[in-house]
């Protein structure tokens, strides 16, 4: 087999950070002394990413995913272990692996300001000095998969959101990085331009075969591209594995989602009372439940809010994705 | 009314200088070079003039009126031109326009922390080496009592031309440039850079009839008067009570046309 | 990969510049607003000057027209620091804000990369106002006009700007320690005002200071005193421009010390 792109074996970060005291009295105290804890960002993470791959890494807010993919990218140094991407250490050669890798950070456009696309990726070219015939393939290519026309000539600054982002993943795949990092790159967008942007990375990971490390809090991203998903929090890895592995550990899970008239809360407590253990939540009208099949059936469950409360209409669905990386961050990997 | 909203940012003003501990060490050694430059480069000035006072300036004179127009400067000078510029730009002035409180009061409260902060750790030391330096030739007397109120319809002065500018970023994107003109001009008639006595007469009476020099000019000339008369320094002052309340009045106005002018045009 | 030696960077730089002077040239409010304000302060710093000697006839045996020599020094010196290295302004808040990491994923110099975004063309019109000061002082001085005089003038030009450059720079780059380090950048920046004195008014300390420790002297005086004074030219004039490329390039190794330490998290 061929030697993974991303090799990471126990890496660890930690931060510095200062204990603000509170209050004007605290500001002058923290005038003259200064109380620092240590912050473990990043505690004994180990993985391999494969070329090609679409690995989406998830995790709540602050669970470290920012800080891993600056190591990856080299801006940041573990604070012990090893990572190598591409064959060589990332942040010994910062300039070395930034040739073979490409970064779209949300929405902080890495793109010249002023300047319209084209004069942009004229300079990125220079800049990688990407091979003519290269460079012309790529933009035909693009020209396949997006509304160049549009964009090309505009200049970044009138971009709205979603034209930014899309120019920059473009920006980021133009000199054929062997590995593209996405921090959040459906943030903020409508509907119809996450599913442009989610098949522009499926295209161009398809064609260019790039590897592509996806971190985001939309879990339609997910499902749209991730075969495979790691997930962390506080730092530590708490899952890695396949998508259709992850739902089928979670397989007897199902939502049983009721329509309920009248008082929606009071009937929602009511199921509460009788089904302490399940997850529930209501939105319109409806009440979702999370039933473990292995523990009681959900026709069982059915069965008994039934005698209490009047069901207008039933849906019972397979867990969503969201449900499964919700029972894992809290800590229900059983 | 009520005050505590106001209390609240001066308090949050101070408690984010404080955070700045060693911009604040900066600040004030700094500071202390810049007088000892003033200092060496004044000597030397009148030391190679043939008479000990010029333009009805002595060296001291001119000492204390240019180390203190400059520590005042540095108390007074908000940069907020510049965060209005980038709110307009950025668009975060609708969330700053929809605050329960007058923008105008909120930029200043905002910066009233700093000023604070600013008058203890640039002015208060300035004012105490000064003293020093020139061995008590500020009189502690009338002279002081009337800087008082001066120096604050300074800042309220100062505070109009800044917000007027900042008005202006509504229209332009060129905040560098208005902003430039602005410091300029400030500087150059307010006495900032050379006291206004050294000035060529028709140069002096243009000044004299512009408002700038009621932010510096005026306080420090009355600091410098030794034991001045009620009709010595009323008219000054009146004169700053003028330019305070005009200034005030035609900056509201014109932040309230600015402001509907982009709501309608939607900016 | 590993040649990406001056010509490469050269290329990139020149379209660079070619880009954004046609970008800024589209937006021609703010161009010409930015320029009026360019030649205001060039105008008002001007006129600051000769208010000066029109009180005093000579500073410390520097004559008006040699004074001259040394301002228009000092203006054509600052103005690289102020076309090429601009961005050095925005540097704080980028680091602050946490969009610095934008410049991190580049396979280029990352200071190049980093100052070549921004051009600042309205340094230009200084420049030209600072070469005919040069020259009218030149001329009024009857000082000779030869081939090796006019190669010292330019080269001792270029080492002043690169200890302006530098000094700057480091200014900046204090930010990736600090939390506010702005009050750093503008005293660096208002030490620039002080290089067009001769140095010789200060005292010893200041000397000393002003040569070693705060290099403003070799801005102005050092390299000038080579065209304006030939006779008694110290030993430190000749130094200059091994000081203005040694300093520039501790300031590159800080200010990079600095970068590649940064670690995006935003203040």
């Amino acid at each position: 087999m061929e030697e993974a792109v991303i090799q990471i074996k126990n890496i660890t970060k930690e931060f510095k950070v200062l204990n603000h005291r509170e209050g004007v009295k605290g500001g002058l105290m923290d005038l003259f002394s200064r109380d620092y804890r240590i912050v473990r960002a990043v505690d004994d993470i180990s993985m391999n990413v494969e070329q090609g791959e679409i690995v989406g890494y998830l995790g709540p807010n602050g669970a470290g995913k920012s800080t891993t993919i600056k190591m990856m990218a080299g801006v940041l140094e573990p604070t012990s272990g090893e990572i190598l991407v591409n064959g060589v250490i990332p942040y010994k050669n910062r300039a070395g692996n930034s040739q073979h890798i490409g970064v779209v950070f949300g929405q902080r456009s890495q793109l010249w300001w002023a300047l319209p696309l084209i004069e942009s990726f004229k300079l990125l070219r220079d800049i990688y000095q990407i091979p003519k015939a290269e460079y012309e393939e790529m933009l035909s290519f693009y020209a396949s998969i997006a509304d160049m026309e549009n964009l090309l000539h505009k200049p970044v600054r009138q971009m709205s959101l979603g034209q930014r982002t899309l120019s920059d993943i473009l920006a980021a795949f133009l000199h054929n990085p062997k590995i593209v990092f996405l921090d959040e790159p459906t943030i903020g967008l409508d509907v119809s331009m996450k599913a442009k942007i989610r098949e522009l990375i499926l295209s161009l990971n398809e064609k260019k075969h790039t590897t592509v490390i996806l971190t985001t809090h939309d879990m339609g991203d997910v499902d749209a591209l991730c075969r495979r998903i790691v997930i962390i929090d506080h730092g530590k890895m708490l899952y890695d594995n396949d998508m259709d592995h992850l739902k089928g550990f979670f397989g007897s899970y199902r939502t049983l989602k009721i329509r309920v008239s009248g008082d929606v809360n009071g009937h929602l407590a009511e199921i509460q009372r009788q089904f302490p253990d399940m997850r529930t939540e209501t939105e319109e009208g409806w009440i979702t439940i999370l039933v473990d099949e292995e523990k009681t059936g959900v026709m069982k469950v059915l069965n008994t809010i039934q005698e209490s409360v009047k069901v207008r209409d039933v849906q019972i669905e397979e867990i969503s994705t969201e449900d499964v990386i919700r029972k894992i961050y809290e800590g229900d990997m059983g | 009314m009520n005050l505590k909203k106001y209390t609240s940012l001066l308090r949050a003003g101070i408690m984010e200088s404080l955070n700045y501990r060693l911009s604040a060490l900066v600040l004030f050694f700094g500071n202390l070079v810049y007088i000892a430059i003033i200092y060496y480069l004044w000597r030397a000035i009148y030391a190679s003039s043939p008479t000990d006072v010029v333009g009805g300036m002595t060296f001291t004179d001119t000492l204390i009126y240019v180390v203190l127009a400059s520590s005042l400067f540095s108390f007074m000078e908000m940069y907020f031109v510049w965060d209005i510029g980038r709110s307009v730009q950025s668009g975060k002035i609708a969330l700053d326009l929809i605050k329960p409180m007058a923008y105008r009061d909120y930029v200043f409260w905002s910066c009233a922390g700093t000023l604070f902060t600013n008058f203890f750790s640039v002015f208060l030391p300035t004012f105490i080496v000064i003293e020093i330096v020139t061995k008590g030739a500020i009189d502690f007397g009338m002279n002081l009592v009337w800087f008082i109120p001066s120096v604050i319809m300074g800042v309220v002065i100062n505070y109009n031309i800044d917000f007027f500018v900042g008005s202006i970023c509504l229209y332009t994107e060129s905040i560098w440039g208005i902003n430039m003109m602005k410091q300029v001009i400030v500087l150059l008639f307010s006495g900032a850079t050379i006291p206004l006595a050294f000035f060529p007469d028709k140069l002096q009476s243009i000044a004299y009839h512009l408002p700038f020099q009621s932010i510096y000019n005026t306080p420090l000339s009355i600091l410098l008067m030794h034991s001045p008369s009620v009709s010595q320094v009323l008219p000054m002052i009146l004169l700053q009570l003028f330019w305070c309340v005009a200034l005030t009045l035609f900056t509201s106005l014109f932040w309230f046309i600015s402001i509907r002018q982009v709501t309608v045009n939607g900016g | 990969m590993e040649n990406k030696g001056f010509l490469f960077y050269l290329r990139i730089y020149r379209k660079i510049l070619a880009q954004d002077i046609k970008s800024k040239m589209s937006y021609r409010a703010d161009f010409i607003i930015s320029t009026i304000g360019m030649v205001l302060t060039n105008v008002a710093g001007f006129i600051s000057f000769w208010i000066l000697f029109q009180n005093f006839s000579s500073i410390n045996g520097w004559g008006y027209y040699e004074m001259l020599f040394l301002y228009g020094f000092s203006l054509v010196s600052i103005t690289p620091v102020q076309c090429l290295f601009d961005n050095n302004w925005n540097l704080r808040i980028l680091v602050r804000e946490g969009d610095f990491i934008k410049y991190c994923f580049r396979p280029i110099n990352l200071f190049f990369y980093f100052q070549s975004e921004i051009f600042d063309i309205k340094g230009l019109g200084q420049l030209a106002f600072g070469i005919g000061t040069i020259a009218y002082a030149w001329y009024r001085l009857a000082l000779p006009v030869t081939v090796l005089a006019i190669v010292k003038l330019v080269v001792f030009l270029l080492s002043a700007s690169l200890v302006m450059i530098a000094l700057q720079n480091a200014a900046a780059a204090t930010c990736f320690w600090l939390q506010n380090s702005f009050f750093i950048l503008d005293f660096a920046f208002k030490l620039k005002d002080y290089s067009k004195y001769p140095i010789t008014i200060f005292d010893p300390v200041f000397r000393f200071i002003f040569t070693f420790l705060l290099p403003i002297a070799f801005i102005a005086y050092y390299p000038s005193i080579v065209i304006l004074r030939p006779d008694a030219i110290p030993l430190l004039s000749y130094l200059s421009p091994f000081v203005g490329i040694i300093l520039f390039y501790l300031s590159y190794k800080f200010w990079m010390y600095g970068a590649l330490k940064y670690d995006g998290t935003g203040s």
